[in-house]
């Protein structure tokens, strides 16, 4: 069951992606007056409109950082509804979820909770061998990121974790000792540089421009501006670029020596350098300042930001007074609260310093800013959660608790704070606060529910604390909660022996407070353990009150299940339906014993049902003895119950209970089956006859129109005319349609299907119609044809509605603008559909047309009546490439109007990338407010990966460096994979740098994808690679080391490397079962099997019961198979299909194969028996193992056998499509290689048998085939002149081209057909395939020579063919005689697989 | 036999199929409070909410079993559930083809 492990965190997300449209709507609106002036900015054909305004553009080195500061807005509800508990519990850890889950919080909280850092780690302990990115996400989470927890706590976890992960095994790299840099800086923790240098180079780890800055940062803190200077000078030497971020330290480092005045002057030093001072300069002075507690200079530094630089600076304002109030001088923290607007994007970084006041004692300061938020709407969720959480984990008074709680219900910012806080109380285990607020909860009149004092219950359990116990109980009464079953049996009972010492106990304690419920969980604690003779002094006990029997049954059904004793469960069934107590109400005994024994049965496994046999039978009978019946319904359902298990001797037991009153009988009748054969003949026997012929002829008529044999279905028909259904017209239609014979289909369905006529067809075959005619042009049939579906109520499903579009599509593509709008507009006025597909050719004609006021038009008219935008993405970049910037503007507009801001500044985003104006596109998305929408990036960006848009791809990931709430490490990866796809190594190692730059920890994922290009391109990876994970490891014993260098060997596909390593190795008993597979597999890969067998022997060996997994046991089939050892094979293959494995197709087939040309039809017989099952599973063809049967007969020199094994089958092949055997392809090819000519001759004559009396033409295509490959055209020349039928199976003639389009040195082949059959082949398809074989053969020659021929023929080549054919001119250096079509590749592709899909 | 016992499986669990999965519970209901919340909307067959033995929590979901397809189209009429002050989420589960044999219940 994986479903409830896997809905939390999905399900949150889902949420999320609903809503956070909707929140930045809200804080777009309310912020207007920012948002409004940069909305349509659409530089630079809109200039006047550009903003003066400049949003922070914070250091990137300090990404972390300023997101940490500038978290969007998150409603703080959400945290709280991340309880740790849940994790706290899950049975197997999960990691990546875990590791995702940090990652979540720190993107939009900007925090991680103590708890799930500490968990983590504590399973990253227990699990060995972390990995690097593993380390690196615990390092980076133990500075600020952890507002809950003061910092040389914070320090001390950080080292913890840093010796605890090298002891594992982690190896360490400039990242890691740059993370650890960060945190010393945010704990502010001291050390020394120097020594920090040193023991980075003894590790032989290089530091970079990211572990320069932090150590001038570091020298900094300490106000050593000597040493700074030290460091500055290593990066002048290193040439390496001095950036932002070192003299923002620098300002804190001249402040923090005392000298206010240089610090003050780093602002005009650096303006000199080149550097522009920004957010992180400011903040740093600003801080200085706080420090000081010098408030003017604050106001006068803000004043003069404001002026000259625009920023919003109410995050950096934050910062600001938690520094004064650290500082001593929380008397100005007013002055500062003033001038921050206290917003939703505020939000999180509100919550951090909240939390961080609370932290460091000053919780009342924190509540201050709280309330700054009230007046905020609440939109139904609480605020302040948070607060109230961290205040109950510092161990807050009561009072004061209480005294928050109402300030927060008076302000009306929390529905439920008490009850929040009881949780928070339950989930730190902290049982005198819990019934404290429990107490309080009463007082206030909130209700109190059993379930409360469940966690205290499971607490007390496992401290063995048995008075803990008691007390709730009497706390729980004293509150007036009467306590349920449920409560006694899972939290209490367990506590105790049995239910009699838990009465006695609970009445000694005076917590023994009698109730129905009460004697319900002792019912159920004793049915459960299985002890039914106490089950049945309680319920025969004239203390036990009257109880439904259904509060029990499931625990009764257990407890009956694990006792023998046939006398009690019947006494107990008697109680059931003689006391009334037990089954007062309706519908009574009868009904619910029925109910009961019906249960009873049906959660008995097949074998304990028939292990039980005995004892239910005794049962049953004992049953009847007492007189006790059970309703009919109930018994038939036990007696099928039983027939299912195979016991038929009980279901007489079972009959004996039926109230005969109410016996009735259900026969269900068996569908006829039809066998049809050999129609044409049947058809003449009965006319002859002169029996009714209806029936056979519609049969027939459905089989020729199956063949596509539109001549011959005609002429029966026109012979038959009198005896023609309406069903038979049908198909006769839809096959003229299909065979673009218009004209005839559309007489017979007038004559037939008339408008007037109630008759209908089925709506394919309308479908069909309305495609024929739009084709020929005819319009006003075709919409004759859509109104008539409507009249009729033709049924429209989802296949309709795609057909529908492909007909629009057609019409758009062709830019007939009448014909898409007249066909469109009845399809949605008949109301026959209504999907935006249908909408979008509406757009796409005009824009084929390259008419974009009209294209607008259209856009915007679908929107007001289907309220659907299509087609935007194209028309934006049309609009952005042509300039026009009045059409723009005004598209941009609309979108704002309908669907905010937001979303207009996304299309306009990607217009801009998508055309290669990048500055701005930067402008679009720095718009202050805007958050990540991960949904429209992923969109986007997987439209770059799709159409190998590099650059484009890399600028999105630059430019939304800095958006709110942005998954970096999904941005890069998604650059990773558009890497991967062009092997890019040198661009993935610039990625790797820019991860760390960043400071980003990059998922498990993206680190194993970039370690696969680079070591796939040949380059040395510069950091651990992550290992698979291994689930049961201990410690990094030697053992586990070498299994893990096996296991890379084998990734790297050198099995005999690590086959040597493997037999080296000591202690084979901790080798993994996987592990062996791996290697198996490798050595099976490179065709050892000598090797690979002793590996299997030596794992059967260790590990008990060990089987391989299927593709291992699959590769060893295939080796075996190799060498001729079939008996071994056939072995393996039992054994893979006894462990409920399936073995590949390729295994199966390669045996079925070997076998058959042993001519050992025993063994092949049992290999048939084994795959029966499994044949569709594994996609067998079932003509595979008929062609094997008949070759065997052949190798036996037993060819009459053969025919009369295979001509059977064929025939009724050819009507049970269920399991088809059609082709004898296989068996041809196999006797016409070997030269076995006798045979090939007969199977010829019995395929020319099968055409010309049965209508099967398939094996006889085969045979034509067969001599076309051998290059006997003479032979295949004649068989199509005595054969013409061969030419109807289109299919194989297509799938034969296509087969030898795959490989080289085949073009012969279609070359041939295209000799012997031209006239029956598809040209086009034909040609593609001949023009792609000789690509293959790289002859250049015969593909031009082919090229003009298709122009001589006047053969029009699919854009797939054209696109190819460039491509392949290109490569070679010949000039492309035709323009290239435009799109990719794969987009022709999938369109001729689109045609293929309609066409069948 | 295997067939057999394959179709017996189906059986099985097709009945023990529920109607909705409902998510986002706020941890102050039980299943006696869901149970009176949804049978406004028509008889609520069974309710389980599963509950961590090891926290004495619940889990937070909960799965809803209905008598009649009407009560879960009475259900489904309704934008929002709203619980105690948390809007809860519902996914109607799908209903795999019934077994052939009928059961007594019905």
């Amino acid at each position: 069951m994986v479903g409830p492990r896997h809905v939390g965190p999905a399900a949150a997300q889902s949420r999320c992606a609903a809503h956070v449209p909707r929140a930045v709507m809200a804080a777009l609106l309310s912020s207007a007056g920012r948002l409004r002036a940069l909305r349509p900015r659409l530089p630079p054909l809109l200039p006047p409109l550009l903003p003066p305004l400049r949003p922070p553009r914070p250091d990137s080195r300090n990404t972390s950082q300023i997101r940490f500061l500038t978290l969007a807005p998150q409603e703080e509800g959400r945290v709280k509804e991340e309880p740790i508990s849940e994790i706290r519990t899950r049975p197997t850890w999960q990691f990546d979820w875990a590791l995702n889950k940090v990652d979540n919080s720190v993107r939009k909280t900007g925090r991680i909770p103590k708890s799930l850092l500490l968990k983590i780690f504590q399973e990253m302990s227990k699990a060995g061998s972390p990995g690097s990115n593993q380390t690196l996400l615990l390092l980076r989470s133990c500075g600020t990121l952890l507002p809950e927890v003061v910092s040389p706590e914070r320090t001390q976890l950080a080292h913890m974790i840093w010796d605890k992960m090298k002891e594992l095994g982690a190896v360490y790299d400039t990242s890691h000792y740059n993370a650890l840099l960060k945190v010393y800086l945010q704990n502010e923790h001291k050390f020394s540089p120097t020594e920090f240098l040193a023991r980075m180079e003894e590790a032989n780890v290089q530091p970079n421009r990211v572990t320069y800055q932090r150590l001038i940062a570091a020298y900094c803190n300490e106000g050593d501006i000597e040493g700074a200077s030290k460091i500055l000078g290593f990066m002048k030497n290193k040439e390496l670029p001095i950036t932002e971020a070192v003299f923002s330290s620098l300002v804190k480092g001249h402040a923090r020596a005392g000298d206010m005045k240089s610090a003050e002057n780093i602002l005009s030093v650096m303006r000199m350098a080149g550097v522009e001072p920004g957010p992180d300069t400011y903040l740093s002075l600003l801080n200085v300042y706080a420090e000081k507690g010098d408030v003017d200079s604050i106001k006068k530094t803000l004043e003069e930001v404001e002026k000259t630089e625009g920023y919003l600076m109410d995050r950096i304002l934050m910062q600001v007074i938690f520094n004064l109030v650290k500082a001593g001088y929380p008397q100005y923290v007013e002055d500062i609260k003033q001038r921050i607007r206290f917003e939703r994007e505020l939000i999180p970084d509100a919550m951090n310093l909240c939390l961080t006041l609370i932290t460091h004692g000053f919780e009342d300061i924190s509540f201050s800013i709280l309330k700054s938020f009230s007046h905020l709407p609440r939109d139904n969720m609480d605020q302040g959660s948070f607060f109230l959480q961290h205040c109950v984990n510092r161990d807050m008074p009561v009072k004061k608790l209480k005294q928050y709680c109402n300030e927060l219900k008076e302000a009306k910012m929390h529905s439920a704070p008490l009850t929040f806080i009881l949780r928070c109380a339950l989930e730190t285990n902290k049982p005198a606060l819990a019934i404290d607020v429990m107490k309080m909860m009463k007082e206030e009149g909130l209700p109190l529910r059993p379930h409360y004092s469940w966690p205290l219950l499971v607490q007390y359990h496992k401290e063995k604390n048995l008075q803990g116990v008691f007390e709730v109980l009497k706390v729980m009464h004293e509150l007036g909660v009467e306590l349920d079953a449920e409560t006694y049996t899972d939290y209490v009972f367990k506590n105790f022996a049995d239910s009699e010492t838990a009465r006695s106990q609970l009445k000694k304690n005076g917590c023994l407070f009698e109730s129905v419920e009460l004697h319900v969980a002792e019912i159920r604690w004793e049915a459960a353990n299985g002890r039914l003779d106490k089950v049945l002094s309680i319920l025969s006990s004239a203390n036990t009150p009257s109880i439904d029997c259904r509060l029990f049954r499931n625990s009764l059904i257990w407890g009956f299940k694990s006792s023998d004793d046939v006398h009690l469960w019947s006494k107990i069934t008697e109680l059931l339906y003689k006391d009334e107590r037990y089954c007062l109400t309706p519908p009574g005994p009868t009904e619910a014993v029925g109910y009961f024994l019906y249960h009873l049965i049906d959660s008995m496994s097949d074998s304990e049902v028939q292990a039980k046999e005995e004892r239910l039978r005794q049962y049953f009978h004992q049953l009847k003895e007492m007189n006790i019946v059970i309703p009919a319904s109930h018994c038939n359902g036990i007696c099928r119950l039983l027939d299912s298990s195979q016991v038929p001797e009980l279901i007489k037991g079972a009959r004996l209970l039926c109230d005969k009153k109410s016996l009735s009988t259900d026969n269900i009748p068996e569908s006829a089956k039809s066998d049809v054969s050999a129609l044409e003949k049947k058809l003449e026997k009965r006319k002859a006859e002169n029996q009714p012929i209806t029936d056979v002829l519609k049969q027939l008529i459905h089989a020729l129109c199956e063949e596509e044999n539109m001549q011959k279905a005609l002429e029966v028909k026109a012979k038959y005319e009198p005896d023609m259904v309406v069903g038979g017209y049908a198909a006769l239609i839809n096959l003229c349609c299909r065979h673009d014979n218009v004209e005839e289909a559309m007489n017979l369905k007038e004559k037939v299907f008339p408008k007037s006529s109630p008759v209908a067809l089925d709506t394919g075959k309308y479908i069909a119609l309305v495609e024929a005619l739009e084709k020929h042009g005819r319009l006003e049939d075709a919409i004759n044809i859509l109104t008539e579906m409507k009249e009729k109520g033709v049924p429209i499903s989802g296949r309709t509605v795609a057909s529908f579009s492909r007909i629009l599509n057609a019409a758009a593509m062709r830019g007939d603008v009448e014909t898409v709008n007249r066909l469109h507009e009845t399809i949605v006025n008949l109301g026959l559909a209504e999907s935006p597909v249908l909408h979008s050719p509406l757009i796409t004609v005009h824009l084929e047309k390259d008419d974009m006021p009209a294209a607008l038009e259209a856009l915007t008219s679908c929107y007001k009546k289907y309220g659907k935008i299509l087609q935007l993405h194209n028309i934006y970049c049309r609009l952005v490439e042509k300039g026009d910037a009045e059409l723009l503007q005004k598209v941009s507009d609309f979108i704002s109007r309908e669907y905010g801001d937001m979303m207009a500044l996304y299309d306009l985003f990607f217009a801009f990338l998508q055309t290669g104006k990048y500055k701005e596109a930067r402008k679009v998305i720095e718009t202050p407010g805007l958050r990540a929408h991960p949904g429209r990036l992923q969109w986007f960006a997987k439209r770059c990966i799709m159409n190998n848009q590099m650059e484009t791809l890399e600028q999105l990931v630059e430019l939304t460096q800095n958006l709110f709430e942005c998954d970096r490490d999904e941005m890069y990866y998604y650059l990773l994979q558009l890497c991967e796809n062009n092997d890019d190594w040198g661009k993935a190692e610039a990625v790797w740098t820019k991860i760390q730059e960043e400071n980003i920890v990059p998922r498990e994922k993206t680190l194993t994808l970039l370690a696969d290009i680079l070591q796939k391109n040949g380059q040395v990876v510069p950091f651990e690679v992550p290992k698979v994970r291994q689930e049961d490891s201990r410690s990094l014993s030697a053992a586990v080391e070498e299994e893990r260098k096996i296991r890379m060997l084998c990734k790297k596909n050198k099995g005999k490397e690590a086959y040597n390593v493997f037999m080296k190795m000591q202690e084979k008993e901790e080798f993994h079962a996987y592990s062996y597979d791996a290697l198996i597999k490798a050595l099976l890969a490179e065709n050892f099997l000598d090797e690979a067998m002793e590996v299997k022997r030596i794992a059967e060996t260790h590990i008990k019961g060990f089987t391989l997994n299927s593709a291992a046991s699959s590769l060893l089939i295939i080796s075996q198979v190799r060498r001729d050892y079939l008996k071994d094979a056939m072995a393996v293959l039992k054994g893979v299909l006894d462990s409920g494995m399936l073995p590949s197709r390729p295994a199966a087939t390669a045996l079925i194969q070997a076998v058959a040309e042993k001519g050992d039809l025993k063994n092949l017989q049992a290999l048939k028996n084994m795959l029966e099952d499994v044949t569709k599973s594994i996609d067998l063809s079932p003509s595979l193992m008929a062609n094997a049967v008949a070759l065997a007969h052949v190798k036996t020199n037993d060819l009459d056998a053969a025919v009369e094994y295979l001509e059977p089958l064929l025939i009724s092949g050819a009507q049970n499509p269920d399991q088809a055997v059609r082709n004898i392809s296989y068996l041809l090819r196999k006797v016409s290689e070997e030269g076995l000519e006798p045979a090939l001759k007969k199977f010829g004559v019995m395929a020319e048998r099968l055409a010309s009396q049965f209508g099967i033409y398939r094996p006889v295509t085969d045979l034509f085939l067969q001599y076309v490959s051998a290059d006997r055209v003479d032979d295949a020349r004649s068989l199509i002149q005595r054969c013409d039928a061969i030419a109807r199976e289109k299919r194989t003639l297509g799938s034969f081209m296509a087969r030898a389009a795959t490989k080289p040195g085949q073009a012969k082949m279609i070359e041939r057909l295209l000799e012997l059959i031209p006239e029956h082949l598809d040209t086009e398809v034909a040609y593609r395939y001949l023009l792609r074989c000789y690509e293959l053969d790289g002859d250049v020659a015969s593909v031009k020579a082919v090229y003009e021929k298709t122009k001589a023929k006047n053969v029009q080549l699919h854009e797939l063919s054209l696109k190819s054919l460039a491509v392949f001119l290109k490569n070679v250096g010949e000039p492309v005689p035709f323009t290239e079509p435009p799109e990719t590749f794969r987009f022709y592709v999938e369109k001729w697989r689109n045609r293929r899909l309609e066409a069948s | 036999m295997a067939a057999a016992s394959a179709a017996r499986t189906v059986g099985r669990r097709s009945r023990h199929l529920f109607d909705f999965f409902v998510a986002e519970i706020p941890w102050t209901v039980s299943s006696k409070e869901l149970k009176e919340y949804f049978s406004q909307f028509g008889a609520v067959q069974r309710c389980q909410l599963p509950f961590d033995r090891d926290t004495g929590f619940h889990r937070r979901y909960c799965w809803i079993k209905f008598s009649t397809p009407q009560d879960v189209q009475n259900v489904l009429q309704k934008d929002s559930h709203i619980l105690e002050g948390s809007k809860l989420t519902l996914k109607q589960q799908t209903r795999r083809k019934r077994s052939q044999r009928r059961t007594p219940r019905e």
